[in-house]
């Protein structure tokens, strides 16, 4: 089995997205060997109030639940996001946070972060942070939002240890201490692996060496990015079963559980 | 062996499948990656990261790679040839796969134009490569351009779009440029350089639109969905380019992911690049 930790659904404000519905997105994982994913909105990323954003992702994988775990988007600096991230949970029966600090006017270590943070670990829900969106040479002119760099997440990492993370849409791991053994970080981090190297720099199997299999997960970033890519990382990687099994799927069912 | 001898047998091996990896593979069938790098290094001895990158082509399938090996930027006269002495000692220890680009900075002049003629007289390269220290419609680059016309060869140009100035890269290349430049040279063969690892994509593909005789090599760690679907849609599988510029899996990935007939993918994997080649070939 193969889940997608990194997949989005709706319109995105700056370039038309294919495979954007449920169904758009069911059929392309079907043809990409593709069994579950974890998906939040793709426009919440861009709106100011992302409540109804995250209402339409619920209503839209009502119906395939078994398959499209939702995620909410929740912007801490906004009014209101303490009841946004409860109905989230209690309403919508969300699974999970994405965290877009950049696009979202705050910072990680500000305290309505870390707040959030708390809330959402005493929902059990895990947090994942894309560390961009789009390549940034492409970025419009009407936005200038800088990717977050591993270092930045670095702080968050030691402050809250009882929260999960899944950090996706990143690399460099390897030049930070995120990506580096006997780090003396806690293990409540996950790296999601659309955008690592899987040949010669190799940065998949450095993580895997430093941090274990068991911190690595699988995610495309579709249907921003093509799924192939990441497929064919897995291919290329030689990984015996047990790992393959758990970067693939045990890990991110794990994080779900 | 002299460079009529490598080119005539690059065709005579490529309609023998001796470039293959794979058995079943048949000429139509050979992948050449138009857009990769080696690593530069003081000595031509040196294999560097040659076999690194050779791995990486096995576990991907990729038959040839058209390399350049970029020196300290912007280049020197000294700091070319140096690039291109080690980029012929790696052809020459890999004639099979490794094909080169001989990379010049157009703003040395005769130096330049001197070092295309000399490397295109060696076994293994096949065209020249240029980066950014002018803009390709900076008439500094004509005797360049004009030069790789007369023999013939590809000229792989580095570029990129963004809204935004690039700061590091001032005197940047974009699809615009180069589709201009194909009206002052429609002879040339220009090949505008990695559409997923320059900026804004769509623009570059619809720059590039009426600029008939310009190439888009499809390499460049930028793996957004539709990307190469809508470089068919819109410069046709004829002007696409199969390459990875060293993100090897986003390469073939993006290939993989792209609707194509069977026939599209042929092209585009390399049937193209050996159309362009075999235009050298033939002037011998």
């Amino acid at each position: 089995m193969i889940i997608d930790t990194n997949a989005y659904l709706g319109p995105y404000a700056f370039r038309h997205l294919r495979h954007n519905t449920a169904d758009g997105l069911l059929r392309l994982m079907d043809a990409k060997g593709i069994d579950k994913a974890w998906v939040s909105s793709a426009a919440a990323i861009t709106h100011r109030n992302v409540q109804p954003a995250n209402e339409e992702l619920a209503e839209s994988v009502r119906r395939h639940r078994d398959r499209l775990v939702p995620l909410a988007v929740i912007n801490p600096f906004y009014a209101g996001w303490q009841d946004d991230l409860t109905a989230c949970k209690e309403q919508l029966d969300m699974k999970g946070l994405r965290l877009y600090p950049n696009w979202h006017n705050y910072k990680l270590a500000d305290k309505c972060c870390l707040d959030l943070i708390d809330a959402a670990t005493a929902l059990r829900m895990p947090i994942t942070i894309p560390l961009r969106v789009e390549d940034y040479r492409q970025r419009s002119w009407l936005v200038d939002v800088k990717d977050l760099s591993p270092a930045e997440i670095v702080p968050l990492i030691k402050a809250k240890p009882q929260a999960r993370f899944v950090l996706l849409n990143g690399l460099g791991y390897i030049a930070s201490p995120l990506g580096q053994k006997n780090n003396n970080l806690p293990a409540n981090y996950w790296i999601e692996i659309s955008r690592l190297s899987a040949l010669m720099t190799n940065e998949i199997g450095k993580l895997i060496k430093a941090l274990g299999p068991d911190r690595i997960v699988f995610g495309t970033g579709m249907p921003f990015n093509a799924p192939d890519p990441a497929l064919v990382k897995i291919e290329v990687l030689q990984l015996n079963r047990k790992d393959k099994d758990q970067i693939c799927e045990e890990n991110a069912a794990a994080l779900m559980s | 062996m002299n460079r009529r001898e490598f080119l005539a047998g690059t065709v005579a091996l490529a309609a023998t499948s001796v470039f293959s990896l794979g058995a079943t593979k048949n000429k139509k069938d050979i992948v050449i990656d138009s857009h990769t790098h080696l690593s530069f290094r003081a000595s031509p001895a040196d294999e560097g990261d040659e076999r690194l990158v050779l791995d990486a082509a096995d576990k991907l399938g990729i038959d040839q790679l058209c390399c350049s090996i970029l020196p300290k930027r912007p280049a020197t006269v000294e700091g070319f040839q140096a690039a291109n002495r080690v980029m012929a000692a790696a052809h020459k220890r890999h004639p099979d796969r490794f094909l080169g680009y001989c990379f010049v900075n157009p703003g040395c002049g005769q130096a330049a134009v001197d070092e295309i003629r000399r490397c295109l007289d060696l076994p293994g390269f096949i065209g020249v490569k240029l980066y950014n220290e002018h803009r390709c419609t900076d008439p500094i680059v004509f005797p360049v351009i004009e030069q790789a016309i007369e023999l013939r060869v590809p000229i792989l140009h580095h570029a990129g779009h963004s809204h935004y100035p690039v700061k590091e890269q001032p005197n940047i290349s974009d699809g615009g440029r180069l589709a201009e430049l194909a009206k002052r040279y429609p002879e040339a063969r220009l090949i505008c350089a990695h559409i997923g690892g320059g900026g804004d994509w769509e623009w570059t593909i619809k720059a590039l639109r009426h600029a008939k005789t310009v190439y888009l090599d499809t390499s460049g760690s930028v793996i957004d969905e539709a990307m190469v679907d809508m470089a068919v849609k819109v410069l046709t599988a004829d002007r696409l380019l199969f390459g990875c510029d060293m993100s090897w899996t986003a390469g073939i990935g993006k290939i993989r992911a792209a609707k194509l007939s069977a026939e599209e993918r042929r092209k585009i994997l390399g049937g193209n690049m050996q159309r362009l080649l075999a235009q050298r070939a033939r002037q011998q």
